[in-house]
């Protein structure tokens, strides 16, 4: 199942938007602080490609913009995934007092799991199982323009 | 299925239900390189949830590292060179 080709280039589009964003202090960044801008633009320009169809990119998109890098996600797209998550955790919160203490590979292996995948935590196992599929394809769809842009940018050196 | 077990399902969370895992595995094994050469009957729910983490793991440490790998060429690139063309005319 390899990513589609209009899903790496609304990746790709969404990335270079978020990127001309804060091109303006490129000269002026360090590294290390740089890197992190490239990943979270990236990783946001993932989440905006689905459109607001899966959890985990609603869920990234709020927690990034509940974050310090406000200016890298557009206002609009992130305030009513914000809202709706904020009072899924306070239901969530209420519940968890109740539930049992995992046992067993199965259990201890799906809580794993629900810490990879954003606002996994929130998510019922069913839909954890469908929204792990998607945000693989997802990544292996990013991972694969990232590394084009990479070796397109190394050649000669 | 070696996972088969007969649990209580603890308060408003279910858990992960045999025809989910069948499905899932159906699905990974087009994904995941390890699976792809196994039987489904004899991949167990905790295995596959195990190949699941570690691919998702492995994907975020290749984002970190290209994240890294870029930004450094940012750092070093020249501006007048063929790097900066490239990167110039994704951007226009």
């Amino acid at each position: 199942m390899r990513p589609c080709n209009s899903l790496k280039l609304e990746f790709l589009k969404n990335w270079i938007m978020g990127l001309q964003r804060w091109s303006f202090s490129k000269k002026e960044m360090g590294i290390l602080e740089r890197k992190k801008a490239i990943k979270l633009s990236a990783d946001i320009a993932m989440a905006s490609a689905r459109n607001g169809t899966t959890r985990w990119s609603r869920a990234l998109i709020a927690n990034a913009y509940s974050k310090h890098d406000k200016h890298l996600v557009s206002k609009g797209a992130s305030t009513e995934y914000s809202r709706r998550i904020r009072s899924k955790k306070i239901l969530k919160r209420s519940c968890r007092r109740i539930r049992r203490r995992s046992k067993g590979l199965v259990r201890e292996r799906t809580r794993i799991l629900k810490n990879l995948i954003p606002g996994g935590e929130l998510m019922n196992e069913g839909s954890l199982i469908e929204e792990s599929l998607d945000y693989i394809v997802s990544l292996r769809a990013q991972v694969d323009v990232m590394r084009s842009l990479v070796s397109a940018s190394e050649v000669d050196r | 299925m070696s996972s088969r077990r007969s649990r209580q399902s603890s308060a408003g969370v279910s858990r992960i239900s045999d025809d989910q895992i069948i499905e899932l595995v159906s699905k990974l094994r087009q994904l995941l390189p390890e699976i792809r050469d196994r039987r489904s009957d004899k991949v167990s729910a905790s295995k596959v949830l195990q190949e699941t983490c570690n691919y998702i793991r492995s994907l975020h440490r290749e984002v970190d590292d290209l994240s890294e790998r870029l930004s450094q060429l940012l750092a070093t690139i020249d501006a007048d060179s063929a790097e900066a063309a490239i990167i110039r005319s994704l951007i226009m």
